[in-house]
């Protein structure tokens, strides 16, 4: 398992520990994603990415990764056609309408070093849309059966929380106002963030975050904007012991 | 008032469906008066010709599979209509509907969702698919995964800030641009090792589909193939399939090679047609 500190990497974390599966991390700094070892696993230079010494496969795209070939009971997907595509329709709404919009207002808010108003309410809005969407699909289910999809919790599910746990700080809100008209939601994602599989998850990544030195946005401490960073990385002065 | 019970609500669902006129615009695909419907097969597709469009229309046309298609407008804000959010709560083409083999009907959205139940279901001699469960499989799945995250909204930005933006900026100008130029090289990549004709294995899969709209649209996102010799030969080389070529063409002419001959001044004015249904689209969304 080969990751860093943005979200991506702790949907499979998470998904690893729900599963108490055995697992070995690798973990990246930034700047050393594009280049070997790291490209040689994933072209893309992007994390995460799993190998699998019992297969020999090699896996990355987050959304890729999960459940198919390790949960063997169906704890965490369903067996049968139709569960078997709502499932894999939500993740796909993840992967392409959640994760690239709260990444590119992420930036805008907080790693670009100009502010652009009209770039942050763009990602902004799409946020709000896509937290509107969710409660019109949890809306349709009934009060016993709060998930995604049928009547437990999915990877699907899962896929979500690593960005919307950081919806607070992405939007500079507070949950009363990032929530604000999607209370179904707001109430799915609370019972999410309690079990005990994230919060391993979030153990590991206060842990990692400090070995690298990494402030909350994965900016090494001492360094104000990603700009900087960039800098930096660009001149060859960032060393690690 | 209370909620209907899930059962009632599924039962009044499938009663405004039955009940619902046949869309003025929908027509019928491959079907021939030979082919008996294929254990309750009945895809209807509801879509444009965009990149995430043409995505599913062509894998419907690479598998000869009949399907029916009702064309959506954008400009009267159609994917918005209730009846549609039925299908996708979510107001983005495409959607489909189908029927399983045991009589429930089912609904899709998500293109790459799409794409993987219908190779899932019909392509059961693998022209276009690897086995479920083998390495090739999962390889698909990383660079479905990969369009669908990466290169459709990186490259969709970069449409946004160069052709739609009420304001010019060039800082989201160029850096959707350059991120759409970092995932071709990363394509570029893949298709110079041994034998990469396609992106995985040997034979043209849904990750080469889900990915051929979008660079067939290059030029509109203001991006050149001209450092991409290997994936420019890919285009040419899946737009020689019939099935791409039918499939690209539904429910409209495909457009994207002409954007090459216009000049700035007429790429313009294709702009200002989508600019303002674009921004009152995202006004509408802002407000909800």
């Amino acid at each position: 398992m080969n990751t860093s500190p943005g979200p991506n990497g702790w949907k499979t974390i998470f998904l690893l520990e729900e599963l108490s599966l055995n697992y070995e991390f690798k973990s990246f700094h930034f700047d050393d994603i594009k280049k070997p070892p790291f490209i040689d696993i994933n072209p893309n230079g992007r994390i995460p990415a799993i190998e699998d010494p019992r297969t020999g496969l090699t896996l990355w795209e987050s959304g890729a990764i999960i459940v198919e070939q390790y949960d063997t009971d169906n704890r965490l997907k369903f067996d049968d056609m139709i569960h078997r595509n709502l499932c894999n329709q939500l993740l796909h709404f993840h992967m392409s309408g959640q994760g690239p919009y709260f990444g590119q207002c992420g930036w805008f808010q907080h790693l670009h070093a100009k502010k652009i108003q009209s770039a942050i309410d763009i990602y902004a809005n799409e946020i709000k849309r896509v937290l509107g969407v969710l409660e019109i699909v949890l809306s349709k289910k009934g009060d016993d059966e709060q998930w995604l999809v049928g009547n437990k919790m999915t990877y699907a599910d899962m896929a979500f929380v690593p960005w919307n746990f950081r919806l607070s700080e992405v939007l500079m809100q507070s949950w009363d106002e990032v929530f604000e008209g999607t209370p179904r939601v707001r109430e799915w994602h609370e019972k999410l963030v309690e079990l005990p599989s994230w919060k391993r998850a979030l153990e590991h990544r206060v842990r990692l975050m400090d070995e690298q030195r990494l402030q909350w946005n994965g900016v090494p401490k001492g360094i104000e904007t990603f700009a900087d960073y960039e800098e930096k990385i660009e001149k060859g002065e960032m060393k690690y012991d | 008032m209370t909620d209907p019970s899930p059962s009632m609500q599924r039962i009044s669902q499938l009663a405004s469906h039955l009940t619902r006129p046949p869309h003025p615009k929908t027509f019928l695909r491959n079907f021939t008066s030979k082919m008996a419907s294929n254990n309750n097969s009945n895809i209807h597709l509801y879509t444009v010709g965009t990149p995430n469009g043409i995505k599913v229309s062509i894998l419907l046309e690479e598998l000869g599979l009949p399907y029916k298609v009702t064309p959506i407008s954008f400009s009267k804000n159609e994917q918005k209509e209730p009846w549609f959010l039925e299908i996708n709560p979510n107001g983005r083409i495409p959607a489909l509907t189908d029927t399983l083999p045991d009589g429930t009907p089912i609904n899709l959205f998500e293109s790459g969702s799409i794409m993987q139940y219908l190779v899932d279901r019909y392509d059961t001699e693998h022209k276009v698919s690897y086995p479920r469960g083998s390495k090739e499989a999962y390889e698909v799945n990383n660079w479905l995964h990969w369009q669908m995250g990466g290169l459709g909204p990186m490259q969709g930005q970069a449409n946004h800030f160069f052709r739609y933006a009420p304001e010019k900026i060039q800082y989201g100008i160029d850096r959707y641009q350059n991120e759409t130029r970092r995932l071709y090289s990363v394509m570029e990549k893949q298709l110079s090792r041994e034998g990469g004709e396609y992106l995985v294995g040997d034979r043209p899969t849904i990750a080469d589909f889900a990915c051929w709209g979008w660079v067939a649209a290059h030029h509109w996102a203001g991006v050149s193939l001209d450092e991409f010799p290997k994936l420019e030969a890919w285009l040419h080389r899946l737009l020689e399939r019939p099935g791409v070529e039918k499939g690209r063409h539904v429910p409209s002419r495909h457009t994207a090679f002409d954007m090459k001959n216009k000049s700035e001044e007429e790429l313009e004015k294709e702009a200002e047609k989508s600019k303002a249904w674009v921004q009152a689209g995202m006004k509408a969304d802002a407000k909800r």
